[in-house]
């Protein structure tokens, strides 16, 4: 037997004796009419509480619910003493014998979760549970037996007899209990509207009796004071005291009805998983199974490390202290395949999510495969496109590179030569000076060409390998480039050209932004891969997103299913970091 | 008389070289332009006869600023260039209110007569 459960008896065995002495105090009382029926019906509601509580709080341990269900029937019990026929019992009785409907509104503003977040609803109960005590009061303090007309023993507190007195006092007293009450109400009725569809049905089984029960205790006490110690003595008394009795059967009838919803749900599940194996539908299927039209279902990709929706978007799951979502992870043969996210108050019935989770968990591994496929599709799609794209801006790059630079001094190049042979004969000086010019021109162009054709793919990668190449980008860069390696033999060529680019791209960002004093490059062959690396002792910060150039790069990369890092923390140099299988 | 003419392209090799051909050839080069705003306003300005237009200016396209200059009265002659070849363009130079096109390579104060007319 745990600890738990051995509390849990001995309360009990507790509330069992509490009940018996209660049972004795009104049967023996001399002042109370209808003994045993009044007797029974005290026991009967005691224990309901108790016993009720006690289960759901075995039920739910982590759930202060139970307890406080308990708590009920415990206060409820403490009324037995008004029967007392010694006047200090009797009073003690009279002062503790509303305290049980404080203990009951905490119960029902705590309900289902077991905890009252609102700091001014907790005053307000503060209130209702000093008031419990306090209320009686004026009966106690003011008032003979003959003046509140019962043949109850004399108060053994009483200072003085008088009906004004009393009466305003009295009077008083249930003006604020009606305050307290109404207030809970208006808390309770839009905690209702405002509730999601699984949280109603949370709340439903207690949420009802208590709201009818608090109805015509406001009723009550605003028409008639406290009305002695006799427990049936008026038709709303009696009405009440059925509301109140019914509260923990109301609860037990809900844990009993989810029980059976939750085997059915999951059965039916299981049935309509096997109808649709292909997985379609699963949202509204466990939407279904679990009564919560906003349900989610989001795969984990294990080699992304990610969550995504079935149509591969990324998806980011509710923190923990979300108020209004939560999640349950879905596993299948001991992977995490997914998760449901779904409405918070399902964390009340954590059973029945876990079991549809389980139920569901090979219909969620077989739509996260098709997810993760999804996923690489669409990466893929993208990747493709911006290749295309990365084309088409390359050529028109290229073609504006052509037009602006080199036609443009062949053209100034063409008409200085026809300028010259015009001159050749009578002003041969002019003629010389204009063929010096455009020599120099032609010069200009020729470098042009030459820096354009590296860039469309350079001739000395593929004739003389990765080291000669990269040795010629680190010649003319501005910025001193340190080559620590480059592999010895020749790579694929599309690999070498992808780790050439890497370098020039990585260095021209060097030169562009990194505000750096040198850059280190290296080449290396490890586990199958290349690593081509570049670092810089620069301000960092580079922004991955910045141009298209990185994008690009990336692309390229993973072209050949490789991938590409960058790590730029602010004021800490930047490194490129690609690895490409080889 | 020689002939006033304003050179509008954004390259300053191409405007230096195309003045001292014309010039050599005895066209007056009264001004130059860099770009299509200005090619506007210097015409208004310089009221020269005969414009010299590249195609690709920085801020705006060559066609659009020949159609511009032709929609005035007693506007000047417009002659386009390009370092490209005149097909390229298609029926865009006959369209655009230009008088004719020479490639940059081919310019000549002679092939700026012949367009010009006796």
């Amino acid at each position: 037997m745990t600890g738990l459960r051995r509390a849990l008896a001995l309360v009990a065995i507790e509330g069992f004796v509490v009940g018996l002495v209660a049972l004795a105090i009104i049967l023996a009382s001399d002042h109370i009419d209808d003994n045993a029926v009044n007797a029974t019906l005290l026991v009967f509601v005691g224990w309901s509480f108790i016993g009720a509580g006690l289960y759901a709080w075995w039920r739910r341990p982590d759930n202060r619910f139970g307890a406080l269900l308990t708590a009920v029937g415990f206060a409820y019990f403490l009324g037995a003493l008004t029967g007392a026929d010694a006047g200090w019992l009797f009073t003690i009785g009279v002062l503790l014998s509303s305290v049980h409907l404080a203990v009951f509104v905490h119960m029902l503003l705590a309900y289902p979760d077991g905890r009252i977040a609102s700091r001014r609803l907790r005053k307000v109960l503060g209130a209702g549970y000093a008031l419990s005590v306090v209320g009686p009061l004026p009966s106690l303090l003011f008032a003979t037996p003959a003046t509140l007309d019962c043949d109850c023993p004399d108060s053994a507190i009483r200072i003085t007899d008088d009906r004004t007195l009393f009466e305003v006092s009295d009077a008083l007293m249930s003006g604020l209990a009606v305050l307290i009450v109404g207030y809970v109400l208006y808390v309770l009725i839009t905690r209702w509207q405002t509730a999601s569809q699984p949280r109603r049905r949370a709340m439903a089984p207690i949420l009802w009796s208590g709201v009818c029960l608090l109805v015509l205790l406001a009723g009550s006490l605003t028409s008639e004071a406290v009305n002695g110690p006799e427990i049936v003595s008026s038709a709303t008394s009696v009405l009440g005291l059925v509301f109140f009795a019914v509260t923990p059967y109301g609860f037990l009838f809900g844990l009993l009805r989810s029980r059976v919803v939750q085997a059915g749900a999951v059965s039916e599940l299981l049935q309509r998983m096997a109808d649709a194996p292909d997985g379609s539908g699963l949202r509204q299927l466990l939407s279904n199974a679990l009564g919560d039209r906003s349900l989610q279902v989001v795969y984990w990709l294990e080699d992304k490390q990610r969550w995504v929706y079935a149509d591969g978007r990324l998806a980011t799951l509710p923190e923990d202290d979300d108020r209004a979502r939560a999640w349950s992870p879905v596993e299948h043969e001991g992977r995490a395949v997914g998760a449901i996210v779904h409405d918070r108050s399902l964390c009340e019935d954590p059973e029945l999510v876990r079991s549809v989770a389980v139920a569901a968990g090979l219909s969620i591994e077989n739509e996260r495969l098709q997810a993760q496929l999804r996923a690489r599709v669409e990466e893929l799609r993208a990747s493709r496109a911006r290749i295309v794209e990365a084309g088409t801006a390359e050529r028109r790059r290229l073609e504006r590179n052509l037009h602006d630079g080199a036609q443009q001094r062949l053209v100034a190049l063409s008409l200085s030569m026809r300028l010259a042979q015009s001159k050749l004969r009578n002003e041969p000086d002019a003629a010389e000076q204009l063929l010096a010019g455009a020599q120099a021109e032609l010069g200009r162009a020729l470098e042009e060409l030459r820096e354009l054709a590296r860039g469309i793919h350079p001739a000395v990668l593929s004739d003389r390998g990765l080291r000669a190449a990269i040795e010629g980008l680190a010649g003319r860069s501005p910025v001193p480039v340190e080559l620590a390696g480059t592999p010895r033999e020749r790579l694929p060529a599309a690999v070498e050209a992808a780790a050439y680019f890497v370098v020039s791209e990585a260095l021209t960002n060097v030169v562009k932004y990194a505000n750096a004093s040198q850059a280190r490059v290296s080449v290396s062959r490890t586990n199958g891969h290349a690593v081509v690396e570049v670092a810089d002792d620069g301000v960092g910060g580079a922004d991955p997103g910045r141009g298209s150039g990185l994008r690009g790069l990336a692309d390229r990369v993973s072209a050949l299913d490789g991938t590409l890092e960058l790590r730029s923390p602010q004021g800490a140099g930047t490194l490129l970091r690609a690895e490409i299988p080889v | 008389m020689a002939w006033t003419i304003l050179i509008v392209d954004d390259h300053p090799s191409f405007r230096a070289s195309a003045r001292v051909v014309l010039e050599s050839e005895g066209f007056s080069v009264v001004g130059e332009a860099v770009d299509g705003a200005s090619a506007l306003t210097e015409c208004c300005r310089l009221r020269p006869e005969v414009v010299l237009l590249d195609v690709q200016l920085p801020d705006t396209d060559g066609f659009r600023v020949c159609a511009e200059i032709t929609s005035h009265a007693e506007h000047p002659t417009v002659i386009m260039t390009s370092s490209r070849d005149g097909s390229d363009f298609g029926p865009l130079v006959s369209t655009s209110g230009a008088c004719g096109f020479v490639p940059k390579a081919e310019l000549s104060g002679e092939r700026v007569q012949e367009l010009l007319g006796p």
